[in-house]
């Protein structure tokens, strides 16, 4: 088993220098070939009206005007050892793993990912737990009482939760409940360590408002997983032994049917933790989300480098986690 | 002059760009003072009084802002909400009268004494400063400090937003900035000598009358050098207003709380009501008008007016209401007709373009009447110095378009049957969008076909729009944009856009490229005279420039601001078209 994870790790590492090579080169390799120069490139970040040496001292002080290898080398250099950047007055050292130097903030990227991180996770790990608890809740009763009311009407409920978009009800939600009648008022992100009820009472709709959309997609998921599940030979032989039916549903079926379910979800909170984006933009709440869209707006690539390798990151690691989690289950994955 | 154009755009649209100056309806010279009055909460009270007046220390004031500013650091901002945010916790050698209506475009010295005086012809300028001008921490501002902030704008490496009037305007043009030129004790700029602790001397290229009007930029707030972080600096300003920085997260929020070493008498043109100052950034402009009306908000710093929902709802209900103001900004929005892509090379082509604009889509483009703007027939809009009023183009008295004229036109041009040229637009900007898809309805009215071409709003000006080659190479006929004045005369309003000189190779501001050397002539003549015979050469360039065709107007731009119930001493600031920052305050 520890020879399977450390060649899993290993494959990670490549993955994430394959996924740094191909965003490099989407961000830096592809507007050459439109025709786009370095100069150009650095005229966007040098105010108005510069004069030509004035996009020259940006153009180097920002290493655009390297050779693409020197530049991505350079980049893969910051993020193993650090890098030394300019600030002025002195030399600044920004330490493992630097993801570059914002061109418009003019601050290195990683402090800033790492400040906006909590934030998403704040909001990822809260839904994660509320729709996990209730899709799977909602997917085995319905699965269990197929064609009942409440399985029509929860499946239903469940459509409509996967067909809304998080900024609709996000909207709708922010209106109702903030602010025509204000139980969540003045709906804010807050520090947990600030203030630690505040906290939980300000992502109480960004959770309902995610969770909505994954646990209507977890509930469908799991009714159908159920359903199948619960018809194999095996289930039967267990209730023909006699076992109590909460056992039976429980122990055979449910875990059965929870596989794909774990799969599914290592990956969505792994896309989750790489920026809710959405769920941010909707609730106005400082995250990696929200440093995304920013980062695209200005164009400010080291930005957008470093988001992205942070969400592939959390991708990559989720998948992981899940491929560990099968090679126990399943112990013919590891060869 | 140079272009304040914030970039600011927002993944959710709504109007993007930045916002400058005035916002009286009036065109008052800059002299002229009026007594600020105090009025009843009204819808346009905060535009000619001070609503809710009040000296009552205490409370929270909270501004939520879409968007993050484009640097805390006085050196290294150009966005207008930051201009007048700035007020907080800097002292400029010069500041705009801190009161409503007119009376806010008057230059007023604010860490200087008086308004200097020229000599040698011109090309010498003497300030001093205030000599009991403390820092936060205590220490005494001298006229070094001063210098050492100007100085360090000349290093756009790391001061890349600000403007860069010093190096165009004073001699030493090619000083690198005290992070190069670590030499004479970091004074280096030989164009500036401080020959005592109060003393300010600035050396001039050429006369240049509108140097106050550039020292009022907070760039000319001081810096102590030991304390200076160079592009860290943005993350705690060393303050000498009436707040310092408590904490700052880098474009989430700043907290700002009491200097305990402002003293009121030296800074008449801010006021130190409140006991904290809150700045949550990157905002959603819907959630920022929900907090406004819902009191959880006090301000909107941006300044650019609430979203279309938040406009129904407050114009709608009474008493929403009164608690809004409509001021025009002094931004205008316009479609710049390039003067070197045939066949607007021919001036009855681009008469043709300006007769047959229907000015109403447009003005409806940019949000109609309250949240769009007045229809403009100048170039200038009203609140400059020197504004003219004249319509040569019948855009007020038909602003469906004069079809008739337009065909004459046509048929003068030699195209009778129309022709084809290409539209720069930013297409991640709703407004302009809609203004490109308006003005392509109306020109096919006449048989001229314009087609589209929608570019981001980042490199717009750097690598599209403004790049000559680039608009030459892809027949760009016309391209939409703003301007604002860096200050509220015609200087400030029009040289960018219609001096030959500023023709630029990247970042170009005359995108209609015009050189027309009546109008060359015009701006030498103005740096050689003052008063009315100097106010008068800029309506002279505006009439010049619309004869010429060069810019088709579409709207004086005009927003929507909600001012919090509970803020006091709110008012309109006419040279920034938003809300003083410097003064208000809260009522617990």
């Amino acid at each position: 088993m520890i020879y399977f994870i450390i060649r899993r790790l290993i494959m990670t590492v490549f993955l994430l220098l394959l996924v740094s090579l191909i965003t490099f080169a989407i961000f830096f390799l592809v507007p050459r070939l439109a025709g786009q120069t370095t100069y150009q490139l650095a005229a966007q970040y040098v105010g108005r009206n510069p004069i030509p040496s004035e996009i020259k001292a940006v153009e180097v002080k920002l290493g655009l005007n390297a050779p693409l290898y020197l530049q991505y080398g350079r980049y893969i250099k910051g993020i193993v050892a650090g890098i030394h950047y300019n600030n002025g007055p002195d030399v600044s050292y920004c330490p493992f793993p630097c993801f570059g130097y914002s061109f418009r903030n003019q601050q290195p990227v990683w402090p800033q990912l790492i400040s906006d991180a909590p934030v998403t996770l704040s909001i990822a790990a809260g839904a994660a737990v509320l729709w996990l608890i209730g899709g799977v809740s909602i997917g085995v009763l319905s699965a269990l009482r197929r064609g009942s009311f409440f399985d029509r009407l929860s499946m239903g409920v469940a459509l409509a939760g996967v067909s809304l978009p998080v900024f609709f009800t996000g909207l709708i939600a922010l209106e109702l409940f903030s602010y025509k009648w204000p139980i969540f008022p003045n709906v804010h992100y807050v520090g947990i360590t600030t203030d630690p009820l505040l906290w939980a009472r300000n992502l109480v709709l960004p959770w309902i408002t995610l969770a909505f959309l994954y646990a209507a997609l977890y509930a469908r998921l799991t009714r159908a997983g159920m359903l199948e599940t619960m018809g194999e030979d095996y289930i039967r032989t267990a209730r023909a032994k006699g076992l109590a039916e909460r056992k039976v549903v429980v122990k055979h079926g449910l875990r059965a049917a929870l596989t794909p379910i774990v799969t599914i979800f290592g990956l969505d909170l792994g896309l989750l933790l790489g920026g809710a984006i959405l769920t941010e933009t909707t609730f106005s709440f400082p995250g990696l989300g929200q440093f995304t869209i920013l980062a695209i707006q200005n164009q400010d690539l080291p930005e957008i480098m470093g988001v992205v390798m942070i969400a592939s990151f959390f991708v990559v690691i989720a998948n992981m986690i899940v491929d560990i989690l099968y090679a126990v289950v399943d112990p013919r994955v590891r060869f | 002059m140079k272009r304040r154009s914030i970039i600011a755009a927002t993944a959710v649209g709504a109007i993007s760009a930045l916002l400058i100056s005035a916002c009286s309806s009036s065109s008052s010279s800059s002299g002229s003072s009026t007594t600020p009055t105090t009025g009843a909460v009204a819808f346009n009270a905060g535009i000619s009084n001070v609503v809710n007046p009040s000296s009552t220390k205490g409370g929270t004031l909270t501004f939520d802002v879409r968007g993050t500013p484009d640097s805390f650091d006085p050196g290294n901002t150009y966005y207008a909400w930051v201009l007048d945010f700035d007020h907080l916790f800097t002292m400029p050698l010069f500041g705009y009268k801190s009161c409503p209506g007119s009376c806010g475009e008057q230059l007023v010295p604010d860490l200087a004494t008086s308004m200097g005086t020229t000599s040698d012809n011109g090309l010498t300028y003497t300030v001093n400063i205030q000599p009991d001008v403390k820092f936060e921490n205590g220490t005494v501002v001298t006229s070094q400090d001063v210098k050492y902030a100007i100085e360090r704008t000349y290093d756009r490496s790391v001061m890349a937003n600000g403007p860069t009037y010093y190096q165009a305007l004073l001699t030493d043009p090619t000083y690198p900035g005290p992070y190069k030129d670590r030499s004479k004790n970091l004074m280096g700029l030989t164009a500036i000598d401080t020959p005592n602790a109060t003393t300010l001397v600035f050396h001039l290229q050429s006369a240049f009358p509108d140097l106050p009007y550039v020292l009022a930029f907070p760039n000319t707030a001081p810096v102590l050098p030991s304390a200076d972080t160079g592009s860290n600096y943005q993350l705690h300003p060393l303050s000498t207003g009436p707040y310092m920085f408590k904490s700052y997260a880098l474009n989430k929020q700043l907290v700002m709380v009491d200097n305990p070493n402002w003293n009121p008498a030296t800074d008449p043109n801010a006021k130190q009501l409140a006991t904290q100052i809150i700045v949550n950034m990157n905002v959603n402009q819907a959630d920022i008008d929900n907090n406004l009306i819902a009191g959880n908000a006090d301000i909107d710093a941006y300044g650019a007016g609430v979203g279309p929902a938040a406009q129904a709802r407050i114009l709608g209900s009474s008493s929403l209401k009164a608690d809004a103001d409509n001021p025009i900004n002094g931004f205008g929005r316009f479609v710049y007709i390039n003067t070197k892509v045939a066949p607007l090379t021919n001036l009855h082509c681009r008469e043709a373009v300006e007769f047959a604009a229907n000015k109403t889509t447009m003005q409806t483009a940019w949000g109609g009447p309250v949240a769009g703007g007045e229809i403009a027939s100048t170039i200038d809009p009203p609140n400059i110095v020197g504004y003219k009023s004249f319509d040569y183009y019948n855009a007020l008295s038909q602003p469906a378009g004069d079809i008739t004229a337009a065909k004459q036109q046509l048929a003068l041009c030699g195209q009778p049957n129309g022709f084809t040229t290409n539209m720069a637009y930013r297409s991640d900007n709703p407004q302009e969008t809609a203004e490109a898809t308006a003005l392509q309805a109306s020109l096919g009215a006449v048989g001229i076909k314009l087609t589209l071409k929608g570019f981001p709003s980042g490199p717009y000006y750097t690598n599209f729009a403004g790049d000559p080659a680039y608009v030459h190479a892809h027949d760009i006929g016309l391209a939409g944009g703003g301007w604002g004045a860096d200050w509220p005369d015609g200087y400030g309003f029009l040289d960018e856009l219609l001096n030959g000189n500023a023709i630029a190779a990247t970042g170009n501001t005359n995108i209609s490229e015009i050189n027309d050397p009546v109008i060359n002539n015009l701006f030498a003549q103005s740096s050689k005279v003052s008063g009315a015979t100097r106010t008068a050469i800029w309506s002279q360039i505006d009439e010049a420039a619309m004869k010429d065709a060069v810019i088709l107007p579409a709207v004086y731009q005009k927003v929507l601001l909600y001012r919090n119930p509970a803020v006091t001493n709110v008012y309109v600031q006419s040279y920034y078209g938003m809300y003083n920052y410097a003064v208000m305050g809260v009522s617990s």
